[in-house]
């Protein structure tokens, strides 16, 4: 029995033989490519608008940043839009009648009747004739979910041009915002430009439960309003007795509706004499025009709208074009409780393009209000770097002077608002210096587009010794080019790749390899390892031969 | 570390002729101030006096609460017409109504295509049935009359206005619509041949299938 010994041996000779020569080279790290590079300032940007203008008398702020407001929509928010020239309308794409001011009843020199006509527009929504979303708006470098938003009253193209198809620049998220005076009388028409019903419900602004004729006025369906349908228009009225940062939103299926965008601040301002508030803010972000009691306290006053996106929703309005379809697929295919956020949006925009658009420029000793809300469905940890914001007021309402907290982080639930003191006062506590002190979600998902990170709710506070040329910060970390590519968040760019002179992080070149057996047409394989696999069966077979030859002696 | 440039791609397939709203705006005279007869009106505080800055003319546009008409044309003559050779008025509703016809569209026109012949000159009466704002926008005119290739009316509300623009002599068939965010989309797309027409363009309820039925 002793050659049966030898038998079972060699197969593990074998083997042993096999694995010491099996070292392959190791895969090649890719060279890394940068994709195409947006510039930090995008062409559509109008330089012109960031120097201070007066339009109409109406004095407008500079604003540094690279993507300013047009000052002469501006101009027209603030007077009304019957209240300004042809030539200003001209340079607006406002309708006639889009914000109509009037008689100052209180005869203090600012108008008491408001009237405000809202429309409501689909971005990135689905076409029959073209491959990719119509009346485009994105929300990062190649993302764009689809949306929906309430819009000034429009005249004109949606899209920007027959030959683009990029939303004109009042069609846009978030929705908005919207500023009033108190004790005004305001009447918000909405024109339902979309082919869905929907209402407004004013959240936290002292509105009646019914009209005067006795119509419903809090926009419910299930408890005071008929569905507004397409084509159709209703109006609101309210004479707001407090003042504050509040909410107005669609209530029709809510759960979808809100969070498809059509949601924005609805600000009431304390009532002074020559009060000319700016109605509108577009995009939220820096208020060009301030009104008059925030001006004795605040130097400036930005809007900060935050929101999270779920793609399953945003995406269905790109899956299809037949109005029953959609109908269901909103209301009875998604299924909101299965419900992850993927983008994560500051006034419209994910980083970078918070950059643009949403930096907060400061001087030493500047004090800034911030107006914060949460208009998405997460929690939103708000931190500033370099300061020490001071609260004043919680969902509109002012805080006593010893509940007035001064923290690091801000917590928000959803549709709640904060009111923040920024103040650069370099003790350590407001403020710890001059810098590009960022702000963020600490929220971890909410730094992150699509899971990646860098992007979401990030911008920065600058300090105008901070602030280079086309409102771009002077910044002294990384190189941004990466984040201002479709690929970096299409993931597949390697992170650190700039830094990475010695490559330690690369992608690792599986294709290469590929390409190398691109002849063969054949998956690269060792003729030595076919050879031993071969020799390994034949000898497991003659093993089995021995063995039976054995058993059956 | 290499760079490649990563190639990137033209942003769809979309065939059109060239029309830039904004530079188009900046661009126009009004012919009368709608806003005289507000300004009349006792409301109007004291701070403001008008500023009336200069203004380019051009093309031209007629604008007042109920809408707007640009780039009207009842005399030039496209280059290839010697003249006009009949005068036609295409009366056209807009609205929700004329969408139940035609299943899983929202807006519609009451008809979605009209034939003329070439040269002719051809006002159109629109009327929109909703008390939204609804457009009558027609493509691809020669550029040297009609800026941006584009005759337009808008028509604020349940309201009418009349246009009228004159066709040059080929054969073609030029895009008509609504471009509110999603009313072409959602049916109010619609084609106007001018003699014989080239064919006939996509996803034109009644006439036409759309290129893409989408995934829903």
């Amino acid at each position: 029995m002793r050659h049966c010994g030898i038998i079972f041996l060699l197969p593990y000779l074998l083997l042993t033989y096999n694995n010491s020569f099996a070292y392959q080279q190791i895969a090649k790290t890719e060279e890394s490519f940068l994709g195409l590079v947006e510039p930090f300032c995008p062409e559509s940007a109008m330089p012109e608008w960031r120097k201070a203008y007066q339009i109409e008398n109406v004095d407008i702020a500079p604003s540094p940043i690279c993507n300013p407001d047009n000052p002469f929509n501006i101009a027209a928010f603030v007077n009304g839009t019957n209240n300004v020239s042809m030539a200003t309308m001209m340079s607006t794409q406002l309708s006639p009648d889009t914000l109509i001011k009037s008689n100052d009843i209180d005869g203090d020199g600012d108008p008491d009747e408001i009237h405000i006509r809202l429309e409501v527009i689909e971005l990135n929504g689905f076409s029959p004739d073209l491959k990719d979303p119509i009346t485009t708006f994105n929300i990062a470098p190649g993302i764009q979910p689809g949306f929906w938003a309430f819009a000034p009253k429009s005249r004109g193209m949606s899209n920007e041009s027959f030959a683009s198809t990029k939303a004109n620049p009042l069609l846009r998220l978030p929705s908005p915002s919207i500023r009033v005076e108190q004790g005004d009388k305001i009447i918000v028409t909405l024109e339902n430009s979309h082919y869905f019903p929907h209402s407004i419900h004013f959240h936290g602004v002292d509105h009646p439960f019914q009209k005067k004729n006795g119509e419903g006025n809090d926009g419910v369906p299930q408890t005071s309003n008929k569905l507004t349908m397409p084509g159709k228009v209703v109006s609101y009225e309210l004479t707001p007795r407090q003042t504050g940062t509040m909410v107005y939103h669609c209530h029709v299926q809510a759960h979808t509706h809100i969070l498809m965008g059509l949601i924005g601040m609805f600000i009431v301002e304390e009532n002074r004499p020559n009060n000319w508030v700016q109605t509108f803010n577009i995009g939220a972000g820096f208020v060009r025009h301030s009104s008059e009691a925030v001006k004795e306290k605040y130097s400036q006053e930005y809007d900060l709208q935050y929101q999270d996106i779920d793609r399953e929703l945003h995406n269905i309005i790109q899956k299809g074009n037949d109005s029953r379809l959609l109908a269901k697929a909103f209301n009875r295919d998604y299924n909101i409780t299965e419900r992850t956020p993927d983008y994560f949006i500051l006034n419209g925009r994910s980083f970078p393009y918070t950059l643009r658009e949403s930096l907060i420029v400061i001087k030493p000793e500047e004090k800034i209000k911030l107006r914060v809300f949460n208009a998405g469905d997460q929690q939103l940890a708000l931190h500033t770097h370099g300061f020490k914001p001071t609260a004043t007021h919680f969902d509109g309402v002012k805080l006593k002077p010893e509940a007035q907290i001064q923290r690091d982080v801000f917590t928000l639930g959803p549709a709640q608002r904060a009111d923040l003191e920024l103040y650069a006062h370099d003790d350590g506590l407001n403020n710890m210096g001059a810098g590009i002190w960022t702000y963020h979600d600490h929220n971890e998902l909410g730094v992150t587009t699509d899971g990646i990170y860098p992007g979401g709710h990030i911008s920065s506070v600058v300090f105008e010794s901070f602030l280079g040329p086309e409102g771009m910060p002077k910044l002294q970390g990384v190189d941004v080019s990466p984040f201002f590519t479709k690929e970096f968040y299409q993931k597949k760019y390697p992170i650190w790749s700039l830094s990475d002179e010695n490559q330690l992080y690369g992608n690792i070149a599986e294709k290469s390899s590929d390409k190398v057996a691109e002849d063969d047409s054949q998956p690269a394989f060792d003729n030595k390892q076919i050879i031993i696999l071969v020799l390994q069966i034949l000898l497991l077979l003659i093993t089995i031969y021995f063995l039976r030859k054995h058993t059956t002696k | 570390m290499t760079k490649k440039p990563f190639k990137t791609f033209s942003t769809g397939t979309l065939v059109a002729v060239g029309l830039s709203i904004n530079s188009l705006y900046s661009n126009v005279i009004a012919e009368e101030n709608p806003f005289d007869k507000v300004e009349q009106q006792p409301s109007s505080p004291a701070k403001k006096h008008k500023q009336p800055m200069e203004m380019s003319c051009g093309s031209n546009m007629r604008m007042d609460m109920k809408g707007m008409v640009m780039h009207e044309n009842k005399t030039e003559l496209p280059k290839d017409c010697a003249e006009v050779s009949e005068d036609i008025t295409i009366k056209v509703q807009a609205g929700i109504e004329f969408a139940k016809q035609y299943p899983g569209t929202v807006f519609g026109f009451n008809e979605h295509q009209w034939q003329v012949k070439p040269c002719s000159r051809i006002t159109v009466e629109f009327e929109n049935k909703d008390d939204i704002r609804h457009q009558w926008m027609i493509h691809g005119l020669p550029k040297y009359l009609y800026p941006k290739g584009m005759f337009h009316i808008e028509v604020n509300g349940v309201e009418k206005k009349t246009g009228t623009f004159i066709v040059p002599s080929s054969n073609y068939t030029y895009l008509v619509h609504c471009d509110i965010s999603q009313h072409m989309e959602k049916g109010m797309k619609a084609q106007l041949k001018v003699g014989n027409g080239r064919g006939d363009l996509p996803s034109i309820p009644g006439i036409s299938d759309p290129t893409f039925k989408g995934s829903l």
